[in-house]
């Protein structure tokens, strides 16, 4: 099986795709209830912004998050003088290129869930005299829910499969930054590592197939919860 | 005097720059398999183990131009070098080229093929019998290769059997996996790969010289970073070198 050497590359894909998806996922459902139910000016827009990550190229990606998060870059100074913090060659950095990356899917999943709760049992709870708050806590997320997770495990296999931009943006730094994707891209300049590669690819198929198959079923869950309203 | 002073005061720093942080080490892929092993070395010596990020040397100096902290950089040509020490990223005095490599013609084990340098229209006809493999234009391999093919006065033939790999060792396994009969590689390719072999090594002066130079960022604040740096600039640091078909400088 895996050398410990391996094991400590796919704990780190874990950890980074499990942050990411973490901490992007209140943005995540917040940008997919603004675009699900919101109307404001600007919406088109701010509905291509979100989706950029996925269509752009990821070394373009990479490139504009090395120049904002580097010491002099607008968010990388921010950074430095609050926490003194800098995320270049750091897996949190990592984390925040998988998290970008992650983002569009997310919201995608999230939005078709927030689309599919029918508005109807909405004003109903509100007539029976219901909170905005109360609507949303005991119904509109319940409801949702399981494409928001949905949502949230597809980002997370995107997470741990990104490559483009995390080595432009923060290099390929075992222990830190050399999650699966890298740690494939640099066994393949090794003539003679193909059994490297040929486990590493394994465990990537294996993690990525089990998240699609958690994703698929709960978004499955999402369309029965449909038919029953 | 002041050398067996700045011994000294390593020796004594050593057994607490032992438990310190490993150095950041940002080093061109190519040099994969030999500065693993030259960290290696130097960490069976007491000292932590350099941590190693390979990637395009490209790749690695923008990252130092964003502001990357990181503490020695080891460039597979002389121009990202350059372009950090223009702004100062790089702390001159500590610059070092330290290796070389030859540029060579690979064949599959199995494929007899002899190389004619001369005359130029017996090495286009045998460099035309079928694709011949290199690395990418923008690549310094790939930039190499093609100014040695035009010095050897066969590129006009040629050019339309090149095929391009993205990385010099991506045109090293198109050889290997029997896509092109020739690549175009360095020499350490070819000694790395147990499935090709050296068919023919271009004279030395039908291309720019092939250097590698280490210098330590200025941003660097780990003294064991100097440390490592001037192991592989030692004589010993370069041995680990030359085992994997580099020329020491």
């Amino acid at each position: 099986m895996l050398s410990p050497a391996e094991w400590t590359i796919v704990a780190l894909s874990l950890k980074v795709g499990g942050v990411a998806m973490a901490a992007v996922l209140p943005l995540a459902f917040a940008l997919a209830w603004l675009l699900a139910r919101g109307r404001f000016p600007g919406k088109l827009l701010l509905d291509a912004l979100v989706h950029l990550p996925l269509v752009v190229p990821p070394v373009v990606t990479g490139w504009l998050l090395l120049l904002a998060f580097g010491p002099n870059g607008p968010l990388g100074s921010l950074l430095e003088r609050w926490f003194g913090v800098s995320v270049l060659f750091r897996w949190t950095g990592a984390a925040i290129a998988a998290a970008i990356m992650a983002l569009p899917l997310m919201v995608r999943a999230m939005r078709l869930s927030i689309e599919a709760v029918d508005r109807r049992l909405e004003s109903a709870a509100r007539t029976l005299g219901a909170g905005p708050w109360r609507v949303f806590w005991t119904l509109t997320l319940p409801l949702s829910l399981p494409g928001i997770l949905a949502g949230a495990v597809l980002g997370f296999a995107r997470s741990i499969g990104e490559f483009g931009a995390t080595i432009t943006f923060v290099s390929n730094v075992p222990g830190e930054t050399q999650t699966l994707p890298l740690a494939i891209y640099s066994a393949l300049q090794q003539p003679g590592a193909e059994a490297t590669v040929w486990r590493l690819s394994a465990m990537s198929v294996a993690l990525s197939l089990a998240a699609l198959l958690v994703s698929e079923l709960l978004t499955r869950r999402v369309r029965r919860g449909l038919h029953v309203l | 005097m002041i050398r067996p002073l700045l011994v000294l005061s390593l020796v004594v720093a050593a057994p607490a720059a032992a438990q310190g942080r490993p150095p950041l080490v940002l080093a061109a892929a190519s040099l994969q398999e030999s500065m693993n092993a030259a960290a290696d070395a130097w960490a069976k010596q007491g000292h932590p183990r350099p941590v190693v990020s390979f990637a395009a040397s490209s790749a690695l100096a923008r990252q130092v131009e964003a502001g990357g902290a990181a503490d020695l950089f080891v460039s597979a040509d002389q121009q990202w070098m350059d372009a950090l020490a223009a702004k100062r990223l790089i702390v001159a005095s500590s610059r070092v080229t330290f290796l070389g490599n030859r540029l060579v013609l690979v064949a599959a084990r199995s494929n007899p093929v002899r190389i004619p340098v001369r005359p130029p229209a017996a090495l286009a006809r045998v460099l035309t019998a079928g694709p011949l493999a290199m690395a990418d234009a923008p690549v310094p391999a790939g930039r190499y290769g093609e100014a040695a093919l035009r010095s050897l006065g066969v590129w006009t033939a040629v050019a339309p059997k090149v095929v391009r790999g993205d990385s010099v060792r991506a045109a090293l396994t198109l050889v290997e996996r029997g896509a092109a009969p020739l690549g175009i590689v360095y020499a350490t390719d070819a000694r790395a790969s147990s499935t090709v072999r050296i068919a023919g090594v271009f004279p030395a002066r039908s291309h720019p010289p092939i250097t590698y130079p280490v210098a330590r960022l200025a941003a660097s604040k780990n003294p064991e970073g100097e440390g490592f740096r001037r192991f592989l600039v030692s004589r010993a640091g370069k041995a680990i070198f030359t085992g994997y078909g580099f020329t020491p400088r």
